[in-house]
């Protein structure tokens, strides 16, 4: 199970082999997914990922040409704050600053993949996971996420107002 | 943190857009989805606008029981600087037009 501790500006979390080896592959595979060129728009999680701004054509391309693939690297140099603390013992680190807000972030993008690919909705993510239902492991998946993120989020020294 | 020494010079304001239309301010709406936590949304509120947290819940509320709210208004580089970083942090966020 993993472990919460407060921070001064964040939390201290600790996970055991098997949860850290469970975020090793999916940080990898989404790491393959956002550098691997197989997301585009159009695809559900890449527009989930990267929304769009603005809803007239004109305005949404001038604001991705000022973007560029800003959005991108961001969560490419999170990913790599999320991947440098987890070995194949676990993880034992403290996260502050802009390190706490990289967990959170990658936490989210993992379950927005997840939950676009399963295509979820509020009912579903608020029911009990059916262990019948195909989808179940990936889902189990998805509250765990949710609830490492929650527990984040709860431990954190109380530094913002 | 600097200020500026030398007043900027006089921008003309383009033809056919007056000065109402260029103050018209540009809003930052964040929408409901069913993944994102509300605990997280509240947390990214506070942290982005620097918000307090009973104002970040309040507009967290907004957005959950009414499908959308306005989080910010302003200028648009400010407002595109803000729908940016609520992307980073992987809200659904737009920008529109003050009527």
């Amino acid at each position: 199970m993993p472990e919460f501790l407060t921070a001064a500006d964040g939390a201290h979390l600790r996970l055991d082999a098997t949860e850290a080896r469970l975020l090793i592959q999916l940080t990898s595979e989404f790491k393959t997914m956002l550098s691997g060129g197989r997301l585009d728009r159009g695809d559900p999680i890449y527009d989930r990922l990267f929304p769009s701004a603005y809803e007239k054509p004109e305005d949404e391309t001038a604001y991705r040409e000022l973007t560029g693939d800003d959005l991108s690297k961001h969560k490419l140099e999170a990913l790599d704050v999320v991947v440098g603390a987890l070995g194949k013992k676990g993880a034992d680190v403290t996260l502050e600053g802009e390190d706490f807000d990289a967990w959170l972030q990658i936490l989210t993008d993992l379950r927005l993949a997840i939950g676009t690919s399963l295509d979820v909705d509020e009912d579903r993510m608020g029911a009990e996971v059916d262990p019948h239902d195909p989808d179940a492991a990936a889902l189990q998946i998805l509250h765990w996420l949710g609830w490492v993120q929650e527990g984040l989020i709860e431990a954190r020294g109380n530094l913002l107002p | 943190m600097t200020s500026p020494t030398i007043a900027p010079e006089r921008i003309d304001v383009p033809i056919g857009e007056d000065e109402t239309e260029r103050d018209r301010p540009w809003l930052v709406v964040v929408h409901n989805d069913p993944i994102n936590l509300m605990s997280y949304v509240t947390y990214v509120f506070q942290k982005v606008f620097g918000y307090p947290k009973e104002k970040a819940h309040k507009l967290m509320l907004i957005v959950h029981n009414e499908g959308k709210a306005i989080v910010s208004s302003g200028p648009r580089e400010k407002s595109e600087s803000d729908c940016f970083r609520l992307h980073s942090y992987g809200l659904w966020a737009t920008l529109t037009r003050d009527a």
